[in-house]
């Protein structure tokens, strides 16, 4: 038991620093994180970015590229699914200061093995 | 508890991830006030709350009819709600494919249906303004490019087959569509905007409303609340409430946090609270409908309920501690969905029974191999390994499907008076495939009560509130007791479209 109230201490811990640091940083987040916040957080700091923050730096064509997968579940891209198109904002699956759950989760047991909850 | 087992720890856990995602969402400060000094925000011409398929037909149909600023709000991040996640199965009397398939259907045939199934409480002059429409509604569909397998279905509780579908078995292949078409007629869509209360004016009509920008559906971030005004009107189609437990419960104390939920996280109810609040006639808010063709064995609608509505009418459902049949695969959604849960084992625990179906008659379906591929049907070569995979008694099983047969060939159910039409020449034999069904809670028939104009009416009054029209699931009393399936996008898409043209009119 008190083991894990030390534990909970701990997470608790972490989460205070979350605001500054990234729970896991993606490699090529490393340049832009922790430096200057705005460059991802355009509608102020204590806001979520806007749901075109990503795109400045990320092509929504290319990552439905990188995601596709082949023509019998053509529609279960991520980036190009059948429910949204293309047009599913980057917030509803990933988040840099906390993991997440790929929103498909939510009716289908399919597998994405890259993502980072 | 006993249902937490079924649906399995995943399952369970996802529910109560929704419920705490409610109760964070869940606004205390939502209600309506007097316009009078507001400093206005925005002004816009027609001003819509929710972007399923109500929401959408009334843009389109509004656009079309002359209105140059039209905007549609949504509070989730995605457009489209329980539409985009929809089974895109759409009812129609007198479509042509009924034509080319020589069914004999009418206005009057689709509506008898609908009060049978609704129990004696359904709206008949509602009923038969969507039906008389629908085909109209199809139209809009196609016109925007939405494409439907070239068959029709026939669903439980329909004395025809007169049902669509789209090819992607979805009613994406409807929203999408539909929002692009909105895109190019210039529609103003606005994601991550909620509706938090309406603006009256002096006489008691809607000016405007008070809408929550930069809203992050299930976050804590306040985002920022705006005055808009309406000056044509504003519509109301925020879908139906079978996400939030508070409220089904409310009506409903059966529907708890662990009964599953086919429904989008985003209906939660409060645009037709909201409604209530400021005097729109509350019915049939406790006529809740759960799908009997869902799976405990994955998430909300998933790949099974396609699968099996379109599997049912050539297929027995069996008991698993009996290995008999309990019901008609296709009589109403109510009826089965009750037949579903008095399935339990000795000691009462609920045991989700199975649906049987030949391989060479479900492989039709393009969900087939989907629901095999991601495990939550599988496929038996022959009816003992079936038998073994799930518990049931082989005898009684075997005799069963033999019994069955003997309908097949008949064209006569002795059991349960099945309509074998669409079971014609289709045997029960090997290999097999099975799913397990286990009802989910999925369509609220209450909501607020609306005139064929879509105007909503006081309940003090009985008069329209003025300015203020609603279309869609956030309506009530329409289909009664219990909605047939493949109505709900007829009538969402009709309404929507009648909203429009009062709007204009008015
Ligand atoms: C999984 C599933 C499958 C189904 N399959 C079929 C089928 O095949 N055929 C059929 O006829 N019916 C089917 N139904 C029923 C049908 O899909 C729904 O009744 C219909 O989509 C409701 O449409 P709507 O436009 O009224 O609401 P919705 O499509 O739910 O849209 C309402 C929108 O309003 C938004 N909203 C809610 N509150 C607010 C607020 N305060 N501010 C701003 N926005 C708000 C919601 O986020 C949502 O996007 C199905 C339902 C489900 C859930």
């Amino acid at each position: 038991m008190i083991k894990l109230k030390a534990v909970l201490a701990l997470t608790l811990g972490c989460l205070l620093t979350l605001s500054v640091q990234a729970v896991e940083v993606r490699d090529h987040h490393k340049e832009v994180i922790g430096k200057d916040c705005k460059t991802c957080h355009d509608n102020g700091i204590k806001q979520f970015p806007s749901d075109q923050s990503c795109l400045q730096c990320h092509d929504v064509d290319d990552l439905a590229e990188q995601t596709a997968r082949n023509e019998e579940d053509k529609w279960q891209n991520p980036h190009n699914n059948l429910h949204y198109g293309k047009e599913l904002p980057c917030q509803e699956c990933h988040g840099e200061h906390q993991p997440k759950q790929p929103m498909c989760n939510n009716c289908h047991t399919f597998k994405f093995d890259k993502h980072k909850q | 508890m006993k249902d937490a087992n079924l649906l399995g720890r995943r399952n369970f856990i996802k529910g109560m991830g929704a419920a705490a995602g409610v109760a964070i969402a869940a606004p205390a400060m939502a209600i309506s006030e007097k316009a009078d000094g507001v400093k206005w925000d925005k002004e816009v011409e027609v001003l819509i709350i929710g972007s399923g398929f109500a929401g959408l037909a009334a843009a389109i149909e509004a656009s079309r009819k002359g209105a140059k600023d039209v905007h549609i709000f949504e509070k989730m991040s995605y457009f489209g709600g329980n539409s985009a996640i929809n089974g895109g199965l759409f009812a129609a009397p007198g479509t042509p494919m009924q034509k080319q398939e020589g069914v004999k259907d009418s206005v009057d045939r689709m509506v008898a249906d609908q009060m049978k199934s609704g129990r004696g409480v359904a709206d008949e002059a509602l009923l038969r303004h969507v039906a008389e429409h629908a085909v109209e509604a199809l139209q809009m569909t196609m016109d925007a490019g939405s494409e439907f397998h070239p068959y029709l279905q026939q669903l439980g509780g329909h004395s025809v087959a007169r049902t669509y579908q789209t090819t992607v078995s979805c009613g994406a292949g409807i929203t999408q569509p539909l929002l692009n078409e909105c895109r190019k007629l210039g529609v103003h869509t606005h994601n991550r905007a909620k509706f938090e209360g309406f603006l009256v004016g002096d006489k008691g009509e809607i000016v405007g409303v008070k809408m929550r920008e930069n809203y992050h559906f299930g976050e804590d971030q306040p985002g920022k609340i705006s005055h808009i005004r309406a000056k044509r009107g504003v519509i109301m189609a925020t879908g139906g409430f079978a996400q939030n437990i508070n409220l089904r419960m409310a009506q409903d104390p059966t529907l708890t946090a662990e009964v599953g939920c086919t429904n989008a996280p985003g209906a939660t109810g409060e645009g037709m609270y909201e409604m209530f609040r400021l005097g729109a006639i509350p019915v049939h808010l406790a006529h809740i409908q759960s799908g009997p063709w869902a799976s405990p064995d994955e998430g909300g609608f998933g790949y099974v309920s396609n699968y099996t509505i379109y599997n049912f009418p050539h297929s027995l459902a069996i008991h698993r501690l009996t290995g008999k049949r309990f019901m008609n695969e296709i009589a109403d959604r109510k009826t089965r969905a009750d037949a579903e849960l008095s399935c339990r084992d000795e000691k009462g625990e609920a045991l989700p029974p199975i649906l049987i179906t030949s391989y060479k008659d479900s492989k039709k379906h393009p969900n087939t191999k989907k629901v095999i591929k991601y495990n939550v049907g599988w496929k038996f070569d022959t009816i003992e390994e079936l038998a073994k995979h799930f518990e049931v008694p082989l005898k009684p099983l075997k005799a069963q499907i033999e019994e069955y047969n003997s309908y097949v060939k008949s064209g006569d159910d002795k059991q349960f008076g099945k309509n074998m039409t669409k079971a014609k020449d289709k045997f029960i034999e090997a290999p097999f495939t099975v799913v397990r069904l286990w009802p989910k809670v999925h369509y609220c028939q209450g909501g607020v009560q609306i005139t064929t104009k879509a105007e909503v009416k006081d309940s003090f009054t009985g008069q329209p509130i003025s300015g203020l029209y609603a279309a869609g699931e956030v309506c009530g009393g329409i289909h009664g007791v219990s909605r047939l399936g493949s109505c709900s996008i007829p009538e969402c898409m009709v309404m929507g479209m009648t909203a429009a043209r009062s709007v204009m009119q008015a």
